[in-house]
Formats: C-alpha cells, structure tokens, sequence
C-alpha cells in the first residue's frame, strides 16, 4: 500500500512594529512604497541591526512548539539576484537556526499524531511583486518584514494531517499575537514537499516540492492532486521527477516550474554584519514568562470551569473571541453563564451585523454587570437581554439605572410573595405530590405558575427559595 | 583547497550574475593568492589545528538588540528617485515571471 510522505515549510510574517534588520515600519495595507528605509533598497554603505521584538516572538514560538532554543542568535547571508530583495542577499539562519528539535501534537480523525519539527529560523521577508501580462510592478513595502520559517520533518502523511498541523501552528502564532496567521493576507504561506512509498519502508521516494500555497484548502487539494499523480506514475512506471512545481488554481493541477538542474546556488556565509548575539538566560526566560496563554492552555482552563467541549472549542477557534471571554470572566462571573451570552446573543449581533468581535461596541466589563446581575437574582435572563438591547442601541446608558427600572414595583416583601406562593400551592396539589415523586419539572411549573400570578415582578432566586421552603412544609 | 583562478572567479561572478574587466579579475586573483600565502604561513605555525575556527572575534550581548520602534522612513519620491519606471507609486520592471 503506497503511502504519503509530506514535510512542510511555513513562513510566518510578524507582527512586529519595525522591520528585522531596519527600523522602517511593518503596516499590511499601506500605500505602496511608503514604509522604506534605505536599508531596505540596499543602498551602499547601509548596515543590519536586528530587532529585539522579532527576535523575542521567535523564542515564544520555539518554546511553544517545545524546541531547544539556541542562546547565541546568529545569521548568515543567501546570496541571490532578483527584484524583490534589492541588497542581492537575503539575511536568514542557515548553520544556526534559532530553534531546533521541536514536536507539536495534531488530533486527527485517524487518532493523535506527534509532527516533529526539524528548525525554526529567522530571516526577512522580500518585496511585494505584482506580475501583470507585460510587466512586473514592485512594492517595496513588505521588504524587510520579520519572518519565521518552520520546517517540519517529512513525518506527515496526509492533506488532513498537513492541514490539522498548519492550522495548530496558525493557532500558535495567532494566539501568541507573533502573527495574524493570515493565509488570504499572506501573513503565513507555505511550502510543501511530498514524496510517496510503500507504507512501512525505510526508502523515500523522489520528492517534490510545490511554493506559495495561500490557502489551507489549496494545501489540501495540492496534496491530494500530487499523491494520485505520483501513485499514477508508480503504477504506470513513468519516472516522478524531483522538481518543483506550481499549483494552478484553475485546472486545479500541479505543474512543473524548475527542476533539480536548476536549482541555484545560494553561497551561505555567515553575515558578517552581525556580530553573534548571546542571548542570555534572563531574557529568555522573560521572553517566554510574558507571552500570552495558548489555546490549548484555555481549552483545558475552559473544560476545569465546567464549559462543554463544544463551547470551549468554538471560544478557542477564535483568538479574539477568546480574549474577550478571558475579559468577562475576570469580572468573577460564572464561565457558563458568560460562554451562553458570548456564544448566543453576542454572537448573534456579530452574524448579522457582520463584525468581529474586536469591533463589538458593548464591553467585557458591561456584559459582565449584566451577567452579575442575574447572578445576583437582581434581574431576570429576560431582562438582562432587554438591556443588553437596550443598551446595544445607546451605549450611554446605565445598566444599573436601567436594572432598577425592572425593579421598580417589584415584590420585595416576602410576606406577600409568600401569600402568593402559598395560593398557588393550593391551587396545584397534583404538582406538590409530582415534586415529591421525584419529578423536578413540577418545580419549574410552581415557579411559572408564581411569576404569571405576579407578573414576573419578583426575584427569581428568592422565589426559588421561598417555594422550596414551602414544598419542604407541606 | 581548490585552486583560485581567473576562471573560477568568472564562473562565481557568473553564478552571482556580474561581471568585471579583465584587469579587475587580475588584480583579485593576485589579492586571492596573497591571502592564500598568508594562510599557508598561518598553517606552519605549531598548534593551530587545535583552535576552532571563528568568524567574529567576540559575541555581544542582547543589549545590542534594537527596540521594536518604527523610525527612518524616507518619503516615496526619494526612494523612487532611481527608478527608471514608475507606475502607480511602484517600480514597473520587464515581467519577471515566465
């Protein structure tokens, strides 16, 4: 049985203020060539000076991806000739990659799978190139851009697999704040390399490699596509060339770009710009004590505080959904009831208005002064969602004035609340003999049957507890 | 060591896509052979295959770093000074795609 044999490369553009190697600004969507030093457009006589916040992004990565970092950061020079890098080399890490030896786990439909993963390094991303049919225009915007390159051993044997591990690696990256792991943007692409052979064998078979995927889905159907197309030429006894190919989105084939033959020579040195940086203990260790929790860190949090799997997960799927949970709860309000409220009716405004949660107008704090009010028995679900609307539509107002206008004409004395309950004991007797049965519905029909005599104009909680006294009495 | 001569500096120059006169690959194969001849000499000295090889005297320290602060932009029209073909505020070059 023919088996796949994939490895992956993904680079990864940080979200960094500056540049790696100059202090020109990092701003995705800008006009174009407006974030430029004249580091960037290699102009003589200019020299590297790397960036701390890259630098610490890269470790939290590595330590997220339990790697052993290594304490002396060096770089070296690829030397290559081409518009989108006008110095003529790209400065990466080649001999010494910044991390090394790491693993992450991926869950699959076939079980849990650990992917080890061979290096990570830090380089500089290249110029933005836009190739019309006559030309090619260039911004150099995006040159410079910090990157981290992921390399993973050819230990996955899947599209599931490969798309389960890139999207972990999105979620690692994402939650870190290192990038917006944004495919459609750019912000992370990747690279893939497949081979196939006989499941169980030692030999590898002639790889290919396939560039710029930009979507989980293309990773999906590249791998599909390459593995019938190798197994075809296994079968038929046509030779796989090892090449590189492209994937062409319209006929949703791969096609061959450059073969083995072709393939340049960069001359690696070491970048003699760059003095070797050892980097010391204390900042590693602050590097990594400061980032920010994973999602598979919350998820477990999430599971402990008593949220359901499914509701934990759809938190975790969302970075900023999360941070804006991790915000209510903070208010020391139940994890359930604030999961139900950011999952129901918050998420039903951003449905239909269309936004994410970062442009949700209500705060964190706001919905967690509703929540504690019902907590509290103050208010009631109902009415907390009338002033969730309300104030939905004027963000000035009080949610406590407008709570106390719910509690205007309520039944705060527990002798006439308690007269009430008592008629409608009476009138219920089959109920009472239900209750005591063992069937708990009864006591959600007492309780209806209470709020319909008194309008809704009592507190919940107190009712609850005034007709369980009574029910114990009788 | 292989030896450094005019035509294994042309093939590097070609493989880094340039190119030089004559006089100018002359004058770097005679530099090539002074550093060559220094090695050798460096070579006889007694002991000094125990001495690892280093690129860089000295390391530095993570003060070196710089901070992650925006600065040193140049405007647009200077950096698109040189540009033989600007469209759209972007450098219009022949089609590098095949």
């Amino acid at each position: 049985m023919l088996e796949a044999v994939i490895g992956l490369e993904i680079h990864i553009e940080m979200k960094t203020k500056s540049k790696m190697f100059s202090s020109g600004p990092v701003q995705y969507g800008d006009e174009t060539n407006t974030n430029v030093t004249v580091y960037d457009l290699g102009f003589p006589g200019v020299l590297p000076t790397v960036n701390k916040g890259a630098v610490i992004n890269a470790i939290r990565v590595c330590h997220a991806l339990h790697m052993e970092i290594d304490p002396v950061l060096r770089f070296d020079r690829k030397n290559y000739f081409y518009s989108d890098l006008p110095k003529g080399y790209q400065i990466t890490q080649y001999f010494k990659p910044i991390g090394k030896n790491g693993y992450l786990t991926i869950n699959t439909s076939s079980g849990e799978h650990k992917i080890e993963i061979e290096r990570l390094h830090i380089e500089e991303d290249t110029a933005k190139q836009l190739h019309s049919y006559d030309c090619t225009l260039i911004d150099y915007n995006r040159c410079g851009t910090p990157l981290i390159e992921i390399v993973s051993k050819p230990q996955i044997h899947s599209s599931e697999e490969a798309m389960k591990y890139i999207d972990e690696i999105r979620s690692i990256v994402s939650f870190l704040d290192v990038s917006d792991g944004k495919m459609e943007e750019g912000s992370l692409r990747c690279d893939v390399n497949i081979s196939v052979h006989e499941k169980g064998s030692n030999e590898f078979g002639t790889r290919v490699e396939i560039k710029n995927l930009n979507s989980i889905m293309n990773v999906e159907k590249v791998l599909d596509y390459e593995f019938e197309r190798q197994c075809k030429c296994l079968e038929t006894g046509e030779p796989i060339i090892q090449e590189t190919r492209r994937f062409d989105e319209a006929s949703k084939t791969t096609q061959p770009m450059r073969n083995k033959t072709d393939a340049v020579d960069y001359k690696y040195y070491p970048e003699a710009n760059i003095l070797p940086v050892k980097l010391d203990e204390a900042f590693i260790y602050e590097a990594i004590r400061t980032s920010n929790e994973l999602a598979s860190s919350k998820l477990k949090r999430y599971l402990e505080s008593g949220l359901s799997e499914y509701d934990a997960n759809i938190l975790i799927s969302d970075k900023d959904l999360s941070n804006y949970f991790d915000n209510i709860v903070q208010n020391g309000v139940s994890y359930k009831l604030s999961a139900n409220w950011l999952i129901g009716d918050i998420s039903a405004v951003l449905n239909k208005e269309d936004i994410s949660i970062t442009k949700f107008p209500l705060s964190p704090d706001q919905i967690a002064e509703i929540i504690s009010l019902i907590e509290s028995g103050k208010i009631n679900n109902k009415q907390g969602r009338e002033i969730f609307a309300k104030i939905l539509e004027n963000n000035t107002l009080s949610i406590t004035e407008l709570a106390s206008e719910f509690n205007k004409g309520m039944i705060s004395e527990s002798d006439e609340l308690l007269k009430i309950i008592n008629e409608v004991l009476d009138e219920n007797e089959q109920s009472i003999i239900d209750y005591k049965a063992g069937r708990d519905k009864a006591l959600g029909y007492l309780m209806g049957q209470v709020m319909k005599k008194t309008g809704g104009k009592v507190n919940p909680k107190d009712t609850n507890s005034l007709l369980l006294e009574e029910l114990k009495r009788r | 060591m292989k030896e450094v001569n005019i035509d294994v500096l042309k093939n590097v120059a070609n493989s880094l896509m340039f190119d030089m006169s004559e006089d100018e690959y002359r004058l770097l194969e005679g530099e090539f052979h002074t550093t060559l001849k220094q090695m050798d000499l460096i070579h006889n000295i007694k002991g000094v295959e125990d001495v690892t090889p280093m690129t860089f005297p000295y390391e530095v320290t993570t003060s070196a770093l710089r901070e992650d602060e925006p600065s040193e932009v140049i405007s647009s029209d200077e950096a698109l000074k040189n540009a033989k073909d600007v469209i759209e505020k972007q450098i219009r070059i022949p089609r590098v795609l095949k």
